[in-house]
């Protein structure tokens, strides 16, 4: 029993037989589902002199274990002391003070409590009550931390998951480049292979069709540069292309008779595209090298790349002897042409341009004509 | 360019056939092929001994991607000019590693002969005979001083 019990329990009788059952605040006070005590502030160690029944109901100790003692029996090992402080110097100053505290029942069991604390005053000023109601939030307190739990929880799941796909993108960024590499690099190999053969065959046919090959080879090599050069490797610029194409054909061709006249209208077409309209240009262009300019004849080359009624229009056209010439056009190229026409879904027809000859390849922008 | 003395190149790359190959092409250009080297330890062995004046350098070598160093000490150590002629362009520093500049395989016979002949050009005279061929990209320190103005856009 503690020390100041018998004082405690006196001026609480005094309190109570001031405020008989007629007062209705007494009443309310009593009765309320809230729990409240109220201390006595002129004895030193502010012991509860009144408890309500939802109190004792509250904290699950009897009355005569609470009157006479500080509020501070309710306080346990999970406490926090800085909490505790606040109430301390609210009191101290005669200050309202609201906390959310961790108690403790008389069995033991925590109990997270909304405390206000309050000061009564006499006629003259002097403190000589405190009030304190008291509301048991442990249920919203639970819901609050599980939802900063959940949300650390979700914090760490989506920081887990952003580096995983940062690590994927990685990879396969770096396999991109491998690949892309490895693709170049064989490429480079066979036309080495190429050349390398064409340089020691004395037969002038097997030499021509392996320069015939190579020139495949390069036009497929040319777009595999170009498409790992842009940003884009989805789409494919069909005028930069035929740039680098017209440039190389006619170059290589040791021709320096021929020049090239380019009208080039900057065309995408999907990457999957590239290389059998690459393979099907350079088709066209080699014949013309070839066959336009027999006996050292010096021409010109328009090729022009534009858009016309929903399709890319692609003409190649020479200045040169037109059908006319005694030199059959090789079987294979022409047979290239039909089916890569077939493939692309493109009209691909030639004509007698007076002087020379004209093709003219229309594609299809969306698979339509 | 007959009355000149023609260029000593060095080959330092790994693929053997690759190699052949550019060796025809630097002879018909009117080039001298001094030796072929596939690691960077016989690169810097043949660089110092015979001192070419350009060096075609692939960046994967025989002991993994150390063309870049071997480009660098031989413009630095070897007094010759490297080219780097590799697959992976967009892997280069931005420097160039002291190299002149670059040929993105798969490159064309013509458009190694051209970056070629260009090559002899600036060496010979210190100023470029006009912008460089298409396929070979000039590095911005060399286009400097070869007195190239109007960079073409890294193509």
């Amino acid at each position: 029993m503690p020390d100041d019990y018998q004082t405690s329990l006196d001026a609480g009788a005094a309190l109570a037989a001031a405020h008989g059952a007629d007062d209705p605040f007494a009443a309310a006070i009593r009765a309320t589902r809230m729990p409240m005590i109220v201390t006595d502030a002129r004895q030193a160690e502010h012991p509860i002199i009144f408890a309500n029944d939802a109190f004792v109901a509250m904290t699950g100790y009897e009355r005569d274990e609470i009157i006479g003692r500080n509020c501070r029996f309710l306080q346990g090992a999970q406490t926090d002391p800085e909490v505790v402080a606040r109430v301390r110097d609210a009191v101290e100053t005669g200050q309202d003070v609201a906390v959310d505290i961790l108690n403790y029942r008389k069995d033991g069991a925590p109990f997270w409590n909304a405390l206000y604390v309050s000061p009564v005053r006499d006629a003259a000023g002097e403190i000589t009550y405190f009030f304190g109601s008291q509301l048991d939030i442990t249920g919203r307190k639970r819901a609050e931390l599980a939802l900063l739990e959940r949300r650390d929880d979700l914090q760490a799941a989506i920081e887990t998951a952003t580096a995983d796909l940062q690590h994927a993108l990685e990879q396969k960024t770096a396999l991109l480049h491998e690949v892309d590499h490895r693709v170049k690099n064989n490429l480079q190999l066979i036309s080495s292979l190429l050349l390398l053969q064409a340089r020691r065959t004395p037969d002038p046919t097997v030499r021509s069709a392996l320069r015939g090959m190579l020139e495949r080879v390069n036009a497929v090599a040319t777009v595999h540069r170009r498409l790992f050069q842009s940003e884009d490797v989805e789409r494919f610029d069909v005028a930069a292309f035929i740039r680098d194409l017209v440039s190389d054909a006619i170059g290589s061709s040791g021709r320096s008779d021929i020049t090239a006249d380019l009208d080039l209208e900057r065309v995408d077409v999907p990457a999957d595209k590239a290389a059998p309209l690459a393979l099907l240009f350079s088709e066209l262009l080699g014949n013309a090298i070839r066959h336009a300019f027999p006996d050292g004849r010096a021409g010109v080359i328009k090729v022009s790349v534009r858009r016309e009624n929903g399709c890319f229009r692609i003409e190649i056209a020479d200045d040169g002897v037109g059908v006319a010439t005694d030199e059959p056009r090789p079987g294979f190229g022409q047979t290239i042409i039909r089916l890569l026409c077939e493939q692309l879904r493109a009209e691909c027809e030639t004509a007698d341009a007076r002087p020379g000859l004209r093709t003219v390849i229309r594609l299809p922008v969306n698979g339509k004509h | 360019m007959s009355d000149h003395t023609p260029l000593n190149v060095l080959i330092v790359e790994d693929e053997v056939l690759l190699a052949a190959e550019l060796s025809y092409l630097i002879a018909e250009v009117g080039c001298h092929d001094v030796g072929h080297a596939m690691s960077s330890e016989e690169a810097m062995a043949l660089a110092t001994s015979l001192r070419p004046d350009l060096a075609l350098v692939d960046v994967h070598l025989r002991d993994g991607p150390t063309g870049i160093d071997v480009a660098r000490r031989i413009s630095s150590d070897c007094g010759g000019v490297a080219l780097f002629m590799t697959a992976n362009v967009k892997r280069l520093p931005d420097d160039m590693a002291g190299a002149c500049g670059v040929i993105g395989k798969p490159y064309s016979e013509h458009g190694v002969k051209t970056a070629l002949t260009f090559l002899t050009a600036c060496l010979r005279d210190g100023v470029a005979p006009g912008r460089p061929p298409a396929g070979f990209q000039l590095a911005p320190a060399w286009a400097e001083r070869w007195g190239v103005r109007e960079l073409p856009l890294s193509a």
